[in-house]
């Protein structure tokens, strides 16, 4: 009888925490903001962290589960590669009372573009009605060199609107890139930089 | 005759297996949850394109009608395909320097084949999908003398779809980033016979 007791207890708390377990992978992971869910295979450089085994027959089975509960899609390795980044330059989280510059080096890619998504993968709203930037519509300086302006009011230049008030993250998207071949080769000095200007 | 400490010792002792098989449990219960989660799934990408496209076709993904972490810089399209019906067929002719990407997602979303424009020769694309068994009635009846001028990529599961997205390379373009995808061709193959 104690026996029988001790085998349901365990069956019955085994089950919670199994489940608990699952539910903070899968439903907590859907805020890419939170650093949860996707857990393996990630490359990480500087701000910016990649999952390029989500685009390949090997992505992992948390990926799967994430992605079969909110639907996404992501790219294809031999497409391009997909950075997000939550925090600036110096690992502070993003805050949209504060101003940043995305700028530096880009690996080397026949397109990319910069756009800021709600940390569940949402456009902001937005009034310039702009949710990103490609690397054909940007302005250059004499080097070539960008600086894309991020803050939720308006800025001369690149401007990538952030909604007032709002949690976002910025996505990174290098389509066609040679870095495909070599996803884990990527570092800090060939990705940009974010740096935090000033808060509200 | 038990001492003290074995009285505490005793109550751990007979504690460990239950602590033990809790944490086995949850670590089964866990690993299955994560691995059925993808066959359970009634939210997945497949379900919510499903719902708006007829298979065997080109459909243009309406704004919104992606998934989250979509790039807004794409323009989205999709064909979906039900392999139980015959091989699919895709073709594409290009636009040069515009950039096209071609993801091939099974029925559970995992991502099986994806190319992009690049991989076209002459501007041309010649795609066949279709399965193990669908391919070798393929090559029986192939000419011996000269090879298959199209790229034939085996799928893992009888359905799934196929995403084309477009860039518009500045938000004016949206609408010729949209015809790109229109243009493409996919559906049953009328060569194969089922």
């Amino acid at each position: 009888m104690l026996h029988a007791f001790k085998l349901i207890v365990v069956a019955l708390i085994g089950l919670g925490l199994g489940l608990g377990a699952t539910y903070h992978a899968v439903e907590r992971g859907q805020d890419r903001g939170l650093g949860v869910g996707l857990i393996f295979g990630a490359v990480k450089a500087g701000p910016w962290t990649g999952w390029p085994k989500t685009g390949t027959r090997e992505s992992d089975p948390y990926a799967r589960a994430l992605f079969a509960r909110n639907g996404e899609t992501p790219i294809g390795l031999t497409e391009g590669l997909s950075f997000l980044a939550r925090a600036d330059s110096h690992a502070r989280p993003f805050d949209s009372a504060c101003d940043y510059t995305v700028k530096g080096a880009i690996p080397a890619a026949r397109f990319w573009t910069l756009s800021a998504l709600s940390p569940q993968g949402r456009t902001l709203p937005a009034i310039s009605e702009r949710h990103g930037f490609t690397s054909s519509e940007i302005l250059r300086d004499f080097d070539g060199g960008f600086e894309i302006k991020v803050s939720a009011s308006a800025r001369p230049g690149d401007w990538l609107e952030v909604a007032q008030g709002q949690p976002f993250v910025l996505m990174l998207r290098l389509y066609d890139t040679a870095l495909s071949a070599n996803p884990y080769s990527v570092t800090a000095g060939v990705m940009p930089a974010i740096a935090r200007e000033g808060c509200r | 005759m038990k001492r003290k400490q074995g009285l505490v010792g005793d109550t751990i002792f007979h504690l460990l297996p239950i602590l033990a098989g809790c944490l086995v449990v949850a670590g089964l219960v866990h690993i299955a949850t994560i691995f059925l989660l993808p066959r359970l799934a009634t939210k997945d990408a497949f379900a919510r394109l499903s719902a708006i496209a007829p298979a065997h076709q080109v459909v243009l993904l309406p704004d919104g009608a992606g998934g989250p972490f979509d790039d807004p810089a794409l323009a989205q399209g999709m064909c979906r395909f039900d392999l139980a019906q015959g091989p699919l067929r895709l073709r594409a002719t290009l636009t040069p320097d515009a950039l096209m990407l071609f993801s091939f997602h099974g029925r559970h979303g995992q991502i099986f084949y994806s190319m992009t424009d690049r991989s076209a020769t002459r501007g041309k694309l010649d795609m066949l999908l279709l399965t193990r068994e669908q391919l070798n009635v393929v090559e029986a009846n192939d000419a011996e003398d000269e090879l298959p001028q199209d790229l034939r990529i085996i799928a893992p599961t009888l359905e799934g779809f196929v995403l084309f997205r477009s860039l518009a390379e500045n938000p004016g373009e949206m609408a010729q980033a949209q015809a790109r995808i229109a243009a493409l061709s996919c559906g049953l193959d009328r060569d194969q016979r089922p």
